[in-house]
């Protein structure tokens, strides 16, 4: 499903965020990216939706290669993955079903489809009453849970959450971390970028530890093992 | 992706943007009117500095004499003559006798004068001709067109001489203002120019993580754009509207004052608002709606690399 191969990342004019990147991730599988700040995970989700290139290596999603992808290609890519973001990146003049709807709309996806989609999604990620919100009247956690409903809206085979519970409190980062799994349960594949110990220790999933830039452990039902 | 719906949802999101984002829209818009109010005050000014020259012009007349062997005829021929000259606005007969007549209104308190005119007996006066040309820089080649083998010989007297001095300063002060016009309104211009890029760039900014988030959920550049860029038409048509009712709201309220200057005749400022109004405001809409779309794509560029 995701496979990088010896992938480099440097920011001029010596800042290594990742060196030599080698992994796979398998359809259908809920992986932890752990690490401390700085350590480069961000980065390594930033190249899967190309927010950022690869200096060096292969990335490959489903069949495409996307190391060197062309500008007008990569809203392309964005509306086959869905991503979701520490401070959510709601937008802020637009109510709940607008900014889930938005993603559908940038396709160019009718109107019917998208009135028939968004409730649905709405419904799974539990804010269906509340639709005509604005982001700014809901809670970090429902401001989240949108962000969510609003990746999952294309019916993604990938989701990459990059430190969905960064900005939330524990009852409601729980409430993030069950919601992933169970769309991970759907069959989508999970991509989890975080730094909380006690949420990767109780999910009991595959854990890739990268410090410094590099992987220094990958393991099936791994623990967060870094000081 | 059909084009269609993609351009229907662009005009939704800018009616959005407009009324959702009221107070930016309502300076954004409010700044372009300034704006327009401003160079329209300048092109007033000197539109009425226009009529003030031309009205100044118009009033100045040169006057041919003929000699006594000049007859009526010849006079009338050399009207017609000078008649067919573009530079020409106007060509009066003044006859031998008017002339006399004139002449005696105007020295009846003077007995001496009037003692000697009797004395002659006969009328000293020639025919004459009274020509007032498009623009006081005429005089001069109207006067050297006159002077052809068939009209040259009766002519006694050209009173240019006279004009010149006072014909020399009009032009000198026309030009000085039509100059100080110019200088003035592009320095207007430039103000202006500055005050809508970087009112654009401000707004541009607010929206900056909204841009960038747009792309991140998988718009492509068009799509996040084309709101923006209504936007600003839109702007440019609500602002050079107001700008039409409040100049002619202006227009009509200056009239009772630019009449007891220029006389019922000469309301020239009132009418090349309304003659020119298409080619006037239509060149300021699209100075405004161009400069404002050129000023956001160019402020996006930067947000959209995402």
């Amino acid at each position: 499903m995701i496979r990088l191969s010896n992938v480099s990342k440097t920011y001029p004019p010596k800042t290594h965020a990742l060196r030599h990147v080698s992994l796979h991730i398998k359809p259908g599988e809920f992986v932890s990216v752990v690490g401390q700040s700085g350590s480069g995970k961000t980065t390594l989700a930033k190249l899967l939706f190309a927010e950022e290139r690869a200096t060096k290596g292969k990335i490959v999603i489903g069949d495409w290669d996307i190391s060197n992808i062309a500008q007008s290609q990569v809203p392309v890519l964005r509306r086959q993955i869905g991503v979701v973001f520490q401070d959510f990146k709601l937008l802020p003049r637009k109510t709940v079903y607008e900014n889930v709807a938005f993603a559908l709309q940038v396709a160019g996806e009718k109107k019917k489809r998208i009135e028939e989609i968004v409730p649905q999604v709405l419904k799974i990620v539990g804010l269906h009453d509340k639709t005509d919100r604005y982001p700014r009247q809901l809670s970090g956690g429902e401001q989240q849970r949108v962000s969510i409903a609003r990746a999952l809206v294309h019916r993604p085979k990938i989701l990459v959450a990059d430190e969905p519970t960064g900005n939330l409190d524990t009852i409601h980062a729980h409430e993030i971390i069950q919601l992933l799994k169970k769309i991970n349960e759907y069959g989508t594949t999970v991509v989890l970028v975080t730094h909380d110990r006690d949420i990767v220790n109780a999910l009991k999933k595959r854990v890739i530890s990268i410090a410094d830039g590099k992987v220094i452990s990958d393991i099936e039902r791994g623990k967060y093992v870094l000081s | 992706m059909s084009l269609v719906l993609t351009t229907l949802r662009a005009i939704k999101f800018t009616f959005q943007n407009i009324f959702r984002n009221f107070w930016l829209s309502f300076i954004t818009m409010t700044i372009f009117l300034l704006t327009l109010i401003t160079i329209n005050a300048v092109l007033f000014v000197n539109v009425v500095a226009e009529e003030v020259l031309e009205s100044v012009e118009e009033k100045v007349e040169v006057t041919i004499y003929f000699n006594t062997e000049a007859s009526e005829d010849i006079v009338k021929a050399a009207q017609g003559y000078l008649r067919g000259f573009a530079q020409v606005r106007d060509v009066q007969f003044v006859s031998a006798e008017e002339a006399l007549e004139t002449f005696r209104e105007r020295h009846a308190d003077d007995d001496t004068v009037l003692a000697s005119l009797d004395e002659i007996d006969d009328n000293p006066f020639g025919n004459a001709l009274v020509i007032s040309a498009q623009s006081t820089e005429d005089f001069e080649f109207i006067l050297e067109a006159i002077e052809t083998p068939e009209f040259s010989p009766y002519i006694k007297e050209k009173d240019f001489t006279d004009y010149e001095q006072i014909i020399d300063r009009i032009d000198q002060v026309s030009s000085q203002v039509r100059f100080g016009g110019l200088a003035l309104a592009a320095v207007f211009g430039l103000i202006a120019l500055m005050i809508v890029f970087n009112t654009i760039r401000v707004a541009i900014y607010v929206h900056r993580d909204e841009i960038g988030i747009m792309k991140l959920v998988g718009a492509n550049d068009w799509f996040v754009r084309a709101p923006f860029l209504l936007e600003a038409i839109i702007y440019s048509v609500v602002a050079t509207g107001l700008m039409i009712v409040l100049m002619f709201l202006f227009l009509q309220l200056s009239d009772g004052w630019l009449l007891t200057y220029f006389g019922e005749s000469h309301n020239g400022v009132r009418e090349y608002f309304e003659q020119n109004a298409l080619m006037v405001f239509g060149l300021q809409f699209l100075g405004l709606a161009f400069l404002s779309l050129l000023t956001t794509a160019f402020a996006m560029r930067r947000y959209l690399r995402v």
